[in-house]
């Protein structure tokens, strides 16, 4: 399997702060990439320097081959990457089918074709029966599926997800573990921003760890987990191995 | 669906008949000047509603292109003895051409900051016309010589034919927008109107599909312009850059239902018959009284209904459909 995105010495300063500072790590295709790390370690900035909507200060970012750095969010888009946000931001005054429709129009520029694609994600994520509902109307879950099916219309090879499970109840949480999975399960390559640590551990082979915009580790759950400076740092010294992740495994 | 689709069709073929056959019937010139007046600014509001309605880039500035419109096919008509009908449609031309930089400008900006742009952009316009004198007579403007009953050179001895360019002019803009609506580019245009960021992450090319949107706007307004300067026979800067005709055509939206396409018509229809009822009613009492309720009455539809009439509807028919 070869790399579908590789980061390489990528800084990003805002005034004094070194948001993202030499950052260099890689996705193998079809791999689920987890980033965490502390609050403002840089892992939203991340994904806003890789999707475009920052332009990176130096460093590479290449996805499917190309380098993107500099290209707008719609070029990188378009070359097969989607995010989700970490706040959802539905096209409120949209139904849910027309939301999707605007991904899927990126690759099926007639209208009935796209609703074609649209309809598809929107079931694969289990939107169906709320296709005609508005966005704005939907609960929290929901905007999130919502948001990841209108990813999914736009037909990427990569998604990224930032924090698709903050807000959500336990029982919530299974379900959007279920899809992360489901989603893998298609060939995607994910990227994910996540706090959960037994929602990370359940979906993720890989892990990344920023703290102060600097990666201080990398390994498979097991090693990070166990690295003196990741509990230092993040997960705190009274971390155990949460339990009953088994069961998604 | 498929039975309110017929309804639908049935009613608008209908009005439609309606409106051709309208003039036959009504004879008198009062009641034609209100019509000519309410499909005019249903005609502007249109064009403004592809803007500032499905996009939410809210415009104050479109007596920028109704201007450049209006001085485009006049300059022509006098200067080089061109008919505005190629007139009319040069100024569309030059609308469209002047929203490039003006959209390239204003577009950097967001929001409120986004109108006040625009509002200074036309007034800047105005401005220019009003200095140099050379260019286009200056603040005093001029008349369009009369020259009688003249089809080819939009002149007509009485109101029936300016009402069908109207209507014409308004079925172009409608059967416009409601291709746009249905097509691409009209689920862009309300996606980067609700969120930018979350649009680009879609694959839209928000910079490009504004631009797009802004050109088609402009040309359609310009072409209003062209209208307007003949059918007054009179152009000067103060009344082809008037402020008023931004606000009427974004008030008449707002009111009917941004984002909507029969929005703006019935915002119009609803706004100029008060207008019109308010004073005859209240003209001859205290001075100003009409305006000071029409006003009222404004605030009040503006509170009461934020989304307009046509959004209110829209509104009732999706929570039915989500219950």
């Amino acid at each position: 399997m070869s790399d579908a995105l590789v980061i390489n010495n990528l800084n990003k300063k805002f005034g004094g702060l070194h948001a993202v500072n030499d950052v260099s790590f890689s996705v193998r295709e079809n791999e689920t990439l987890a980033l965490i790390g502390p609050n403002g370690a840089g892992k939203t900035t991340a994904f806003n320097l890789i999707m475009g909507f920052h332009r990176p200060d130096s460093g590479s970012i290449k996805a499917m081959g190309h380098e993107i750095s500099g290209l707008r969010p719609h070029e990188v888009c378009k070359l097969g990457m989607a995010r989700t946000f970490q706040v959802a931001k539905p096209f409120g005054g949209m139904t849910v089918l027309e939301n999707v429709m605007t991904g899927a129009f990126l690759r099926e520029p007639k209208t009935h074709a796209s609703r074609e694609v649209a309809r598809e994600s929107i079931n694969f994520l289990g939107l169906g029966p709320k296709e005609k509902f508005a966005a704005r109307d939907l609960t929290t879950i929901d905007q999130r599926r919502l948001e990841m099916a209108r990813a999914l219309a736009t037909q990427p090879k990569i998604l990224l997800l930032d924090e698709v499970m903050a807000g959500l109840n336990p029982a919530e949480v299974d379900q959007a573990v279920e899809l992360v999975k489901k989603l893998s399960s298609r060939g995607l390559t994910i990227v994910i921003v996540e706090h959960l640590m037994r929602a990370i551990m359940a979906v993720a082979k890989h892990m990344v760890v920023l703290d102060h915009g600097q990666k201080i580790a990398e390994g498979s759950p097991d090693e990070v987990i166990q690295n003196p400076e990741v509990v230092r740092a993040y997960l705190g010294s009274g971390y155990v191995k949460p339990q009953g992740e088994s069961k998604h495994d | 669906m498929i039975k309110s689709n017929l309804i639908y069709k049935y009613v608008l073929s209908l009005l439609l008949v309606l409106m051709v056959f309208l003039p036959l019937v009504v004879k008198s010139s009062f009641v034609l000047e209100i019509l000519v007046r309410i499909l005019l600014f249903a005609f502007i509001g249109t064009a403004w509603n592809l803007l500032g309605g499905y996009a939410k880039q809210l415009s104050l500035g479109h007596s920028a292109f109704f201007g450049l419109g209006a001085y485009t096919s006049t300059l022509l008509q006098i200067d080089l003895g061109i008919s505005p009908w190629i007139g009319m449609v040069v100024g569309g031309g030059v609308g469209l051409l002047a929203s490039l930089p003006i959209g390239w400008l204003c577009f950097r900006l967001k929001g409120p900051y986004f109108t006040i742009s625009t509002i200074a952009t036309a007034n800047v316009l105005m401005l220019i016309f009003l200095k140099f004198r050379d260019l286009a007579w200056g603040a005093e403007g001029t008349t369009i010589p009369n020259l009688g009953n003249a089809p080819l050179m939009m002149q007509f001895d009485n109101k029936v034919p300016y009402y069908y360019i109207l209507l014409g002019l308004l079925i172009i803009a409608l059967t416009i927008t409601a291709w746009i609506e249905r097509s691409r580019m009209g689920y862009y245009l309300i996606a980067l109107g609700e969120d930018e960021d979350a649009a680009e992450a879609s694959g839209v090319d928000v910079v490009k599909v504004k631009r797009n949107i802004y050109m088609i706007s402009a040309f359609l307004t310009a072409l209003a312009g062209t209208f307007y300067t003949q059918y007054i026979y009179f152009i000067d800067p103060q009344t082809a850059f008037n402020f008023n005709v931004s606000i009427e055509a974004a008030l008449v939206s707002i009111v009917g239902g941004i984002g909507t396409l029969w929005g703006p018509v019935i915002g119009t229809v609803l706004l100029e018959t008060t207008t019109i009822l308010l004073q005859s009613y209240l003209g001859n009492s205290i001075g100003g009284i009409q305006l000071t309720v029409y006003s009222l009455i404004l605030m009040a539809v503006i509170l009461v209904r934020p989304t307009g009439i046509v959004g209110y509807f829209k509104e009732k028919s999706q929570a039915r459909s989500s219950t």
